[in-house]
């Protein structure tokens, strides 16, 4: 079949388009930001092997690893109100799930990176008289930091990606957006291969940036 | 708060006929997008420049676009551009498959690349065809390496399936939509499937580790 491409509806809409982009860079910003840091103290207390840490640790990274994103995102915004009395915002749930999410997948990363650190680190940190905590801080999480740098960058991608299931609670972003321009103006090939460049033009140069990553890592480990 | 899980165990049946649709998309995508993937990572590997260019830019599109936009864009906007008609079904295979089939490709690529040159050498020195050399000598060495990461992913596009439910595709997700619908108990229905999916990928997941630390006994390292 013969289809006219019309990309003009598209440009007029562009702020439609911008305000959704910024959803997105706000949902990625958070649930990024939540997301590793809140992996860096799973990760070590799943590094620690504490009893009292390690069962909880374990039991959180399991749960967010082994269910589906969306499935916790539904879960935030229908049943989570209902358990606590707290209404959860589309914002709010589709945040919470991705970032519980990304720190489970990244406490993993992280816990990879620390025991891939040479026990002799270690020992040497206590040489010297250094504690647990400032030899995590001081010697072993620079290294181990350097060693996941191209692992994190991935699960980063895949972070932004993500953020498109939070229009599913009809949060305000890019992939929204372009569902709204598609029913009011009857095109969605254009509307929709307009959200595919956008992701695509954004994602590219990080990941070309990734793979320029690793091989600089991988050359000044050598 | 109460929890009453009447409403969900009289509505079991169609959460298992929801769970019967997932696997059934999960397995059709991974049986056309292992496939797909390994005719990727040869055509990116191969010498001649535009054939190798044309596969990495699909690769890496696919890689780069979320799997829900591309999900939209197969049930929305490919029925009209080439005039057939997608049922939900249809085009959740299809988006699955190739979108599976880019992270293949990587895999596939990642384990033959990993094989060592004297493998290529040897076989062109008894007389083989790099075609011959690819399938009976490199192939089978790439692909026990790539075990691993192939189950890996596997789970992940398990994952990626809940996705049919927003183009009303009866999986277990919108099954559960459904049921909280009807039952107004959200609560008890979306922690019930949660369990489900989490029985079900932590079972596969325990099963991959398992297959791993077989592999690595028997002398061989991961790829991908």
């Amino acid at each position: 079949m013969e289809h006219n491409w019309d990309f003009a509806t598209i440009f007029t809409n562009w702020r439609v388009y911008w305000v959704g982009l910024q959803g997105t860079l706000l949902m990625f910003g958070v649930t990024a930001t939540l997301g590793m840091c809140g992996g860096l103290i799973i990760g070590i207390l799943r590094y620690i092997r504490h009893p009292a840490a390690a069962w909880p640790a374990r039991a959180f990274v399991e749960v967010f690893r082994n269910t589906p994103v969306l499935v916790q995102i539904i879960w935030f915004y229908y049943a989570f109100p209902i358990l606590t009395g707290i209404e959860t915002s589309p914002f709010v749930a589709a945040a919470l799930g991705i970032s519980l999410n990304t720190m489970a997948f990244s406490a993993e990363i992280y816990r990879a990176g620390i025991q891939s650190i040479d026990k002799g680190q270690w020992e040497a940190g206590k040489a010297i008289g250094m504690d647990f905590a400032q030899t995590m801080r001081r010697v072993i999480l620079p290294v181990a930091l350097k060693r996941v740098l191209p692992a994190l960058t991935n699960r980063g991608i895949e972070v932004f990606k993500m953020s498109t299931l939070a229009s599913v609670v009809a949060y305000v972003e890019t992939l929204n957006q372009a569902k709204l321009i598609a029913d009011l103006n009857y095109n969605p090939i254009e509307s929709y291969t307009a959200v595919a460049l956008i992701f695509f033009v954004v994602l590219y140069p990080v990941v070309q940036g990734t793979y320029a990553l690793e091989r600089v890592l991988n050359r000044s480990d050598r | 708060m109460e929890w009453n899980f009447a409403p969900v165990i009289v509505s079991l049946d169609l959460l298992l006929l929801g769970l019967v649709n997932t696997l059934k998309v999960t397995g059709l995508a991974l049986s056309l997008g292992v496939p797909l993937g390994l005719i990727l990572a040869l055509s990116r590997l191969s010498r001649q420049r535009p054939v190798s260019m044309v596969s990495a830019f699909i690769i890496e599109f696919f890689r780069t676009t979320p799997p829900l936009v591309q999900l939209f864009w197969f049930f929305f906007a490919f029925p009209i551009l080439f005039g057939i008609n997608m049922t939900p079904f249809t085009a959740a295979v299809v988006t699955f498959s190739i979108q599976s089939s880019a992270f293949f490709a990587e895999i596939f690529r990642g384990g033959i690349q990993s094989i060592d040159h004297g493998q290529w050498e040897g076989a062109k020195a008894i007389g083989m065809t790099r075609n011959q050399s690819l399938r009976r000598v490199i192939l089978p060495q790439a692909v026990k390496r790539m075990i691993p990461a192939f189950m890996e992913r596997s789970i992940e596009l398990l994952k990626t399936t809940t996705l049919v439910s927003t183009i009303a595709y009866a999986d277990l997700m919108y099954q559960a939509n459904d049921i909280a619908q009807r039952t107004f108990r959200p609560l008890e229905v979306y922690t019930v499937v949660a369990l489900i999916y989490f029985v079900l990928i932590f079972g596969f997941s325990q099963l991959s580790i398992m297959v791993e630390r077989r592999l690595a006994k028997s002398g061989e390292g991961t790829v991908g």
